[in-house]
């Protein structure tokens, strides 16, 4: 007798409808085969099956089963072929109906239940599309495909239970959608609080910036002035993710497996801290089956790279591209992949070999030569993206730590953290229908469309262009960081103040 | 080949002075001019500037290769090569003096500074010829043609252990008048020149103090004035930065705190000063113009 049961394969974030084809012979002898292309994890189900199908109180057919998981040219790979195969087999043994319009996924344990398994969000949104009904996932991954409305989404626990579903005894509670709305606000959590951090009031203002407008930032210091301690509290002063932007990061992360067991929707922007160690690969996504890199996982949130000189040369060029159009696509022979990488880079580098060059009190010892060999291995189009350059200077923390306590200059994080939202809101407003979120995102046209730069701010411009040599793509940073100083105002027109202010944050050439 | 040895006319007489030592033949790139060599101050210090050496090479050398004395130096990176850059920039004369073979260029990346002192009627001299590796003896053996060349020395920065030293005791040996900048005694770079004046060098505070020591008709050129300020108006703020400044350089940081203000504003203001001209950012910190 042959079953057909619904089931899906994820290649990169995308999903492709799979029939899994069981068919258990009258005829021949007692075997079991997976045919169709598996990988090893998909060819070993079959002793999962068998055994949390026996573990589930029903007999094992001792007959010739044969597997076909079509169409047989798209390589599977993955456990979350379990579940369809167990129910196809399960549908001959105990003669019960498939509900129509069904998917199913997951991984089963040997006991008969079913293990949290990555991709429901992207199966759920499939499922939508093709229009099927039902989805049956492990209840772990559930909360992840509830995500999508619009289908019914039932949790299963293990195969017991989905038995007495299908045969109509006790019914599945299909997850509600929108669960997540009524979970209360997910609260950022930083390692620093800005109000922890004495003096650099220009880099916390920079940081401020950054966050507001989404904008690359570079910060360049001494050893111990402070620059990892700002970069940690930086998710602090982070809005949370809006609903569509949150739905972008988590399909990312389902794709990855990253979404913990019970998760849903990711609120919090990802914050991503590659060691300097890491591989191109490993940074931009690739391999066989590509997942998504380190900048794919920052979509929407903050690709920390401390030391950044220190990263491989190759590793940083291959950021261009992604930089400049928010998305990659990972080619390989046999598979082309799409994701999107629109995050923002928040770099961090000592300004010579020793770390020490103009700091007051120690002397450097690099040579000149060593110093700008140590500054060129991060490449001129690459520091051409970054909008805001920022000296982290050395601070005296005991000269400050007396007369800056209880300043008005140490404001906590969560009040930096409201004027950043507004600024944000502000934005989301004006790009209403050009699909960008920030003034980071800005292309050409549109720094034309929404940058009013008043006559005396262009003139400040101008004149700051031949002073400082700026050239024709810091021109557009200048602006962009200037529209983004006054939607921190609330102001629609960039005055002198804000075009004077961004002028502060433009690249300095660092020769002793 | 461009070559002057000792026995000729042309070879100059205060390197002659200096005795045993002094080199049987120069090379040289450039116009050998006698004239160049008539008023010269070696200006020599740390390959590690900091900015206030940076600042002070600026003011100083800018002032006195501007009154047509020629500045002397080794064309190093650092307190030389600023050196010769300053006396470009004032319109005066400058020789540098190589310690390597006379076809090279050392260091290689500040071949941009070695055309502009061809082209600006300044000399390249060296006692090496082809293209001769420098080694370690040779810098300080250049250093005795630095000071042998000229009137006087003008030390800026020089670390314990600086080869701006050897050029130092070079000066005093064959005679010449020695200068030193003081600096802030907590710098590294300070203790060279401590040493120098505690041993009874002279301490300069302006231009002038180098000036009053050369015969008054070599300033052929008119000095160039600074810039007066008062050519803006500054409204009140900028004025308090500028007196603060004028005291010491700072950090946008401490200017914001030290006026109370947001370093927002603070940066707002920063940036139309230094566009006006009235301050400008070296480094992090900013100075007076």
């Amino acid at each position: 007798m042959l079953v057909k049961v619904a089931s899906a394969a994820n290649i990169g974030l995308e999903m492709i409808g799979i029939d899994v084809e069981v068919n258990v012979a009258s005829r021949g002898l007692p075997a079991f085969d997976i045919v169709g292309l598996p990988d090893k994890a998909v060819a070993e189900s079959k002793e999962r099956v068998k055994t949390a199908i026996l573990s589930s109180d029903v007999d094992f057919p001792n007959k010739k089963i044969t597997v076909n998981l079509a169409p047989a040219d798209i390589p599977k790979e993955g456990a979350s072929y379990d579940l369809p195969i167990a129910v196809g087999i399960l549908a001959t043994a105990v003669s019960c109906q498939i509900p129509e319009k069904s998917l199913f996924f997951g991984e089963l344990s040997l006991d008969g239940s079913l293990r949290h398994t990555k991709g429901a969000l992207l199966l759920a949104l499939f499922a939508k599309e093709a229009g099927f009904k039902n989805i049956f996932v492990p209840k772990d991954s559930a909360n992840e495909a509830a995500v999508i409305k619009g289908i019914n989404v039932f949790p299963v626990e293990n195969l017991i239970q989905l038995l007495r579903h299908f045969s109509g005894k006790e019914a599945v509670k299909s997850l509600t959608p929108g669960v997540d709305e009524k979970t209360p606000g997910v609260c950022v959590e930083a390692e620093f609080d800005m109000a922890e951090i004495l003096g650099q009031e220009q880099a916390k203002r920079a940081m401020e910036i950054a966050a507001a407008g989404g904008h690359n930032i570079l910060l360049i210091g001494s050893p111990g002035a402070g620059k990892t301690m700002l970069a940690r509290a930086l998710p602090g002063i982070l809005p949370l993710l809006a609903d569509e932007e949150s739905l972008e990061v988590t399909k990312i992360y389902s794709a990855a497996g990253q979404i913990p067991a019970g998760g849903s929707l990711l609120r919090v922007p990802p914050f991503r801290s590659p060691h300097h160690t890491a591989s191109s690969v490993g940074l931009i996504g690739g391999g066989q089956r590509p997942p998504p890199g380190e900048i794919s996982l920052a979509h929407r949130g903050v690709l920390f790279l401390d030391e950044f000189n220190e990263f491989p040369r190759a590793v940083l060029e291959a950021m261009r591209q992604p930089l400049e159009d928010g998305q990659l696509t990972i080619s390989r022979a046999k598979e082309r992949v799409k994701y999107p990488a629109r995050f923002m880079l928040l770099a961090s580098a000592n300004p010579c070999p020793c770390g020490y060059l103009n700091h007051p009190k120690k002397a450097c010892i690099c040579s000149l030569r060593q110093i700008k060999k140590y500054q060129k291995r991060v490449s001129g189009p690459i520091l051409d993206r970054i909008d805001l350059h920022i000296d982290v200077p050395p601070v005296d923390i005991r000269e400050l730590s007396e007369n800056q306590k209880a300043s008005e200059f140490l404001e906590p994080s969560e009040k930096i953290r409201q004027r950043v939202t507004q600024a944000r809101n502000i934005q989301r407003q004006r790009f209403g229908d050009e699909h960008i979120f920030t003034n980071a995102e800005m292309k050409n046209p549109q720094v034309k469309k929404y940058c009013n730069l008043s006559k005396p701010a262009e003139q400040i411009l101008q004149q700051a262009g031949l002073k400082f040599q700026l050239s024709a793509r810091a021109y557009l940073k200048m602006i962009k960081v200037a529209r983004t100083i006054a939607d921190l105002e609330g102001s629609p027109d960039i005055g002198i103040p804000h075009m004077a202010e961004a002028l502060q944050y433009r690249p300095k050439s660092y020769e002793a | 080949m461009n070559i002057i040895t000792i026995e000729n006319k042309k070879y100059p007489e205060l390197l002659k002075k200096i005795g045993k030592g002094a080199p049987k033949q120069l090379y040289y790139k450039g116009e050998w001019q006698e004239d160049i060599f008539t008023n010269c101050l070696a200006v020599v210090g740390s390959r590690q500037m900091t900015s206030y050496g940076k600042r002070v090479v600026e003011q100083i050398v800018t002032e006195v290769a501007a009154a047509g004395i020629t500045i002397v130096s080794g064309f190093m990176y650092g307190v030389d090569a600023a050196a010769h850059k300053a006396a470009l920039l004032a319109g005066g004369k400058t020789i540098a003096v190589m310690p390597c073979g006379i076809d090279l260029i050392h260091p290689e990346y500040q071949q941009d500074l070695y055309g502009e002192i061809l082209k600006n009627n300044g000399l390249v001299i060296s006692e090496y010829e082809g293209s001769f590796a420098p080694t370690l003896w040779t810098y300080p053996r250049r250093n005795r043609i630095v000071a042998g060349l000229s009137k006087a020395v003008l030390v800026v920065e020089a670390g314990e252990k600086s080869g701006s030293l050897i050029t130092a005791n070079y000066a005093r040996k064959f005679k010449r008048k020695l200068f030193v900048v003081p600096g802030p005694i907590t710098s590294e770079n300070s203790k060279g020149i401590m040493e120098l004046l505690k041993q009874g060098a002279t301490p300069i505070s302006s231009a002038k103090d180098i000036l009053d020591y050369y015969p008054a008709d070599c300033r052929c050129l008119t000095s160039t004035e600074p810039l007066m300020l008062n050519i803006y108006k500054c409204d009140n703020l900028e004025q308090k930065i500028i007196d603060l400044l004028k005291r010491e350089s700072s950090e946008i940081d401490v200017l914001a705190r030290t006026f109370e203000m947001p370093v927002s504003k603070m940066g707002t203001t920063l940036s139309l000063m230094q566009l006006q001209g009235l301050i400008k950012q070296e480094g992090n910190k900013y100075y007076v113009n």
